[in-house]
């Protein structure tokens, strides 16, 4: 509890950059902060405070992942499992990695100027189901490298349970990957053939997008806590597949973006409000946290949403003109925050 | 119903599981295992060796037996007050040469040979309760010492004295009336180990001595703070044991008229071990009078029974010694874990299936659907007041409610912001009602049925009702009496919730859904209750119907409010009127309209209703996790119902939001407003209902204008 995950306030406190409903995965395009809402793309005025983010585009799927290269190369995933790519212009559609078909993009990265970097989360669901994964005890993520000249792809790690965010380490050889419901950040080195290590090991709660700073640090967001309810349920193996099978997804005993909206989602015990009070330390099955890493991947500060707080569902974060943006998908919010060196 | 939840309906809701956590919650079930075992011993031995069981082998197993069961009590004392004594061998012997040299050289009479024996025994106690009680010496090596020295003592006596006694000759009827004689079959030794039993007995468990030295066995500590005089107190346990050795001497020289080189060798280890075999830990604090003598009971049987079969002693020593190490470890494991066993044991949750019931969410557009109008009310008593579970008001418009501390504050007219505490009761003062004189009748969790008048003399008018034939825990106590009403005929209508929890642990009986509350009827006139239904799965608000000949009442697992008919034509008759509500009822009271008010203290949520019907999953729930990880109804969103007498839903309030009533558990109407209160709240909301009869009262609705 102690040291650089002790709880505090910080993502409650933090100054709210802008307001929109469930932004998701914010990129530096280009020097710009680009972001998804739903099934739009946006993109944030950063000059000027107190403007209303700009749409740039309206698509018919909602967007799971973006990603921005140099030369006006972006990258865009879609919930029905298309990734498209965008350079100057022109635009190729990915349909598939390998032999496989593209059904879940959660993160992408540029390589370079020719290679995009994909976290291909399950095999079997979309995106935006992604806790039947968890449910089903999904291992089927996988993470691949994209020569978008030359269309070869290359799997560079398999059987993961939900790859869900990418980045490089500070060397620019190696990538890190969060693989989700293992709750670990594992590492694997791009040009040397040996197997991924996880570097972290044990979070407490599901890694979502890591993200590198130009300090060469890097942004662990954390998007739901671990719950040991959730945990007791995954051992359960009749309860769960009853649960799924009868049970609407969002009032499943899971991870959730954002709880206390609506008197149908599951109450444990510790989260009953008493004198009117709802205990920051009682257990949740969302909370907000960001962790920040150094070099080494160790753990040197965090900043929290607690179980009564708002700004839940942390899923992204980067860096535009040495400025830090994170997004909070249940808080539906776009946060600014301060870093202390 | 699929198969498998047939089958596990018919396991969790057929077998009583829920039986052995109540036994275990008993004290006597410490005494079980010996019991049983010594039942095991006697039928082995009495099939293995003939005769066992037959009068006269009995008679001599009773003379012995009595001899031993004597020094066993002394035993008993001294490790219940935490401590041991070895030398009691040495004093028994001792004690019994004396006696012997009484009678026989210096040919006194028999009860000063009594006299002398019991005179020695005390000294050598003495002696142990000087150094361990006021020189505070280790008990074990202590004892060990006066077990050597009184040892020699008794060898270097006997060399001198032995042969004069076996030259001398006793004429004494009472003597050998005292070694052999009997009473009816019953051995003389037998009926002084009665008297001294009774005695100790009485001692430990029915006066300040005794309880004293339980107290220092439980913790030296405590009891010295406490203002006990430990010293004494443990020097007393020592001259008692010695006394019970000089006794037991005595007797077994009345019976043999002698002593040999052999009496008393080993008899530390066989009284020992029957102490420990009974249940009296060696940790002390923890025994009884019974259990010792059940212990003595099993350990001579054994060892005589070993003995007349042809075993050798080795053979006897071993058996006791393991016996000694299997109880000793018993005792310490069970004694660390028997709150642990307990905890895991008691929850034994049945499968219940729940049918679906309408939505209650706002855009739902059913009759039950919530909104947030109750996030509007007036605040009363904000962050002032804990737990009022249910409000009243009274004809000059003050308001009382419950605290969870058991208070009755009453909140002054008109503004309510000043307030007092009526009357302090304790427990958790819970269901409230106004008699026609306006006492204030009141369910007090934890406690009963009591009454307060407006003098605020507070009399308990009932808190037990009648015991149940079959029932494990005592259920004739109320545990969780909830709430209640007064008929028309007097009487005072009430629920217990409960038979299996406390009051401030319903939610763990929601995770359990075991059906034990019941309604229960107090009769003023007889100051008499009664049960008249049970088995209900949590009955909770109660409320009079406008007929004078029923009332409604609320079952809060079940999601669901009956209609009982207890007088009338009717009566008796038992009738569901609203059921399968997406919220968990509570308290019912009645409205300006003729209808009546119903709290929703939680929400129904899929995941808790999937999980009703897997009590498997629900038991390894409650083992595997601590209790603030448990599955729960959403008891974080409640609401307010109004219903007509035929059970029809005519509004629904709510406080989607949860920020000034997440859950509700009581209503009232009065003058044009509806006050409302929550178990786990911290204020009471005043809510401005429109389009009613502004100078409605509920006790001008009850008692009429008149009051």
């Amino acid at each position: 509890m102690d040291g650089s995950l002790r709880p505090n306030n910080l993502l409650d406190e933090a100054p709210l950059a802008a307001t929109c409903h469930q932004p998701d995965n914010a990129a530096n395009v280009a020097g710009e902060l680009w972001f998804s809402s739903r099934n739009r793309l946006l993109k944030m005025n950063l000059s000027e405070t107190d403007t209303e983010p700009q749409i740039l585009r309206e698509f018919d799927e909602d967007i799971t992942c973006i990603a921005g290269g140099t030369d006006g190369l972006v990258a865009i995933g879609f919930d029905n499992g298309r990734i498209v790519v965008e350079r100057n212009g022109d635009s190729i559609e990915i349909p598939s990695v390998g032999r496989r078909n593209l059904k879940c993009p959660t993160a992408l990265i540029f390589a370079d100027g020719n290679r995009l970097i994909v976290c291909q989360g399950s095999t079997r669901v979309k995106p935006s189901e992604m806790t039947r994964d968890l449910m089903n005890l999904g291992v089927t993520g996988s993470v691949w490298s994209l020569d978008l000249n030359e269309h070869h792809h290359e799997c560079l790690m398999d059987q993961l349970a939900f790859p869900y965010g990418v980045c490089f380490s500070s060397n620019n050889e190696e990538i890190l990957v969060s693989e989700c419901w293992r709750h670990r950040i594992l590492k694997f080195h791009l040009n040397k053939d040996r197997p991924a290590k996880a570097v972290l090991k044990d979070l407490q709660g599901y890694p979502a997008r890591i993200f590198r700073s130009v300090a060469g640090e890097t942004m662990l967001c954390i998007f739901a806590p671990r719950n040991r309810l959730i945990e007791f349920v995954l051992k359960e193996k009749e309860l769960r597949q009853q649960m799924i099978e009868t049970i609407d997804p969002q009032y499943w005993i899971a991870p959730a973006l954002k709880t206390g909206e609506n008197f149908l989602e599951p109450l444990q015990q510790g989260s009953v409000k008493t004198m009117n009070i709802h205990k920051p330390w009682a257990p949740s099955f969302s909370y907000g946290l960001l962790v920040r890493l150094d070099g080494q991947e160790n753990p040197v500060a965090s900043y929290h949403s607690r179980a009564n707080g708002k700004r839940h569902g942390i899923t992204s974060c980067c860096e535009i003109q040495g400025r830090i943006f994170a997004t909070s998908k249940g808080g539906d919010a776009i946060l600014e925050l301060t870093i202390d060196q | 119903m699929k198969l498998h939840e047939a089958l596990s309906k018919a396991r969790y809701n057929y077998i009583p599981d829920h039986i052995l956590g109540e036994l275990l919650t008993k004290r006597w079930v410490d005494n079980a295992v010996p019991i049983l075992f010594l039942l095991i011993t006697i039928t082995v031995f009495a099939n293995l060796i003939p005769g066992f069981l037959s009068p006269q082998s009995m008679s001599d197993a009773g003379r012995q037996m009595g001899e031993f069961l004597i020094i066993v009590c002394g035993v008993s004392i001294v490790m219940i007050a935490g401590g041991i004594d070895l030398s009691v061998g040495s004093i028994y012997a001792l004690c019994a040469l004396s006696a012997v040299a009484v009678v026989n050289l210096l040919e006194w009479p028999i009860p000063a040979a009594l006299l002398v024996s019991v005179l020695i025994g005390g000294l050598f106690g003495a002696f142990n309760g000087l150094l361990i009680g006021f020189l505070k010496l280790r008990a074990f090596l202590t004892t060990l010492i006066t077990f050597v020295i009184g040892r020699a003592i008794y060898d270097i006596a006997l060399d001198h004295l032995g042969t004069p006694i076996q030259l001398s000759y006793v004429d004494s009827e009472l003597w050998d009336f005292i070694g052999d004689g009997s009473v009816g079959l019953v051995p003389v030794s037998l009926i002084f180990a009665a008297v001294v039993l009774v005695l100790a007995h009485i001692l430990l468990s029915r006066s300040r001595p005794g309880w004293h030295i339980t107290a220092i066995g439980g913790s030296r500590r405590s009891a010295f703070n406490t203002g006990i005089d430990v010293k004494k107190i443990i020097f007393m346990t020592y001259v008692l044991s010695g006394v019970c050795c000089g006794i037991a001497g005595f007797l077994f020289g009345a019976r043999l008229n002698g002593t040999g080189p052999g009496t008393g060798i080993g008899l530390e280890i066989l009284v020992l071990t029957a102490c420990v075999v009974g249940g009296i830990s060696l940790g002390g604090g923890r025994g009884s009078i019974a259990k010792g003598m059940l212990g003595g009971l099993i350990v001579l049987t054994i060892n005589n029974s070993l003995i007349r079969m042809g075993y050798h002693s080795g053979t006897n020593q071993m058996v006791l010694g393991l016996m000694l190490a299997c109880a000793v470890i018993l005792d310490i494991r069970w004694l660390r874990n028997r709150h642990k066993v307990l905890d895991k044991v008691y929850i034994a949750p049945v499968y219940t299936s729940m049918k679906p019931a309408l939505s209650a969410l706002p855009d739902s557009g059913t009759e039950y659907a919530l909104n947030s109008k109750l996030s509007e009310t007036e605040l009363i008593g904000a962050g002032e007041i804990e737990g009022p579970e249910d409000v009243i008001l009274d004809q000059d418009d003050h308001l009382y409610c419950g605290t969870r501390h058991g208070d009755i504050v009453r909140y002054f007219a008109p503004d309510y912001k000043e307030s007092e505490v009526f009357v302090h009761i304790g427990g958790f003062p819970l269901g409230l009602a106004f008699d026609h004189d306006t006492n204030l009748m009141i369910c007090v969790g934890a406690m009963g049925l009591y009454s307060v008048s407006p003098d605020k003399d507070v009399t308990r008018l009932s808190a037990e009702t009648n015991r149940s034939y079959l029932s494990v825990v005592d259920d004739a106590r109320l545990r969780d009496p909830n709430d209640l009403d007064i008929g028309s005929d007097g009487n005072i209508y009430f629920t217990d919730s409960t038979t299996r929890y406390d009051a401030h642990e319903w939610a763990t009986d929601c995770v359990e859904n075991r059906p034990t509350g019941r309604v229960l009827v107090y009769n003023p006139k007889t100051g008499k209750t009664k049960t008249i239904l049970r088995g209900l799965n949590y009955p909770n608000g109660v409320c009079m119907a406008h007929d004078d000949e029923s009332f409604f009442f609320a079952e809060s697992w079940e999601c669901r409010v009956n209609r009982y008919w207890y007088r009338g034509p009717n009566r008796g008759k038992l009738e569901c009127v609203i059921r399968d509500m997406p919220g968990y009822p509570d308290n019912i009271n009645r409205a300006s309209d003729g209808c009546f008010w119903m709290a929703w203290l939680g929400m129904r949520t899929p995941a808790f209703d999937l999980m009703l019907r897997r009590p498997a999953a629900r038991r390894r729930m409650t083992r595997c996790l601590p209790i603030d990880d448990w599955l729960f109804p959403n008891i974080n969103t409640g609401g307010v119902v109004k219903f007509d007498e035929n059970g029809r839903i005519t509004d629904a309030l709510g406080d989607l939001g949860g920020k000034h009533h997440p859950m509700v558990t009581s209503m009232r109407e009065h003058k044009g407003y509806l006050y409302v209160g929550g178990i786990l709240n911290n204020r009471i909301g005043k809510y401005r209902l429109h389009d009613v009869n502004e100078n409605w009262t509920g006790m001008s609705s009850y008692w009429g204008n008149s009051v």
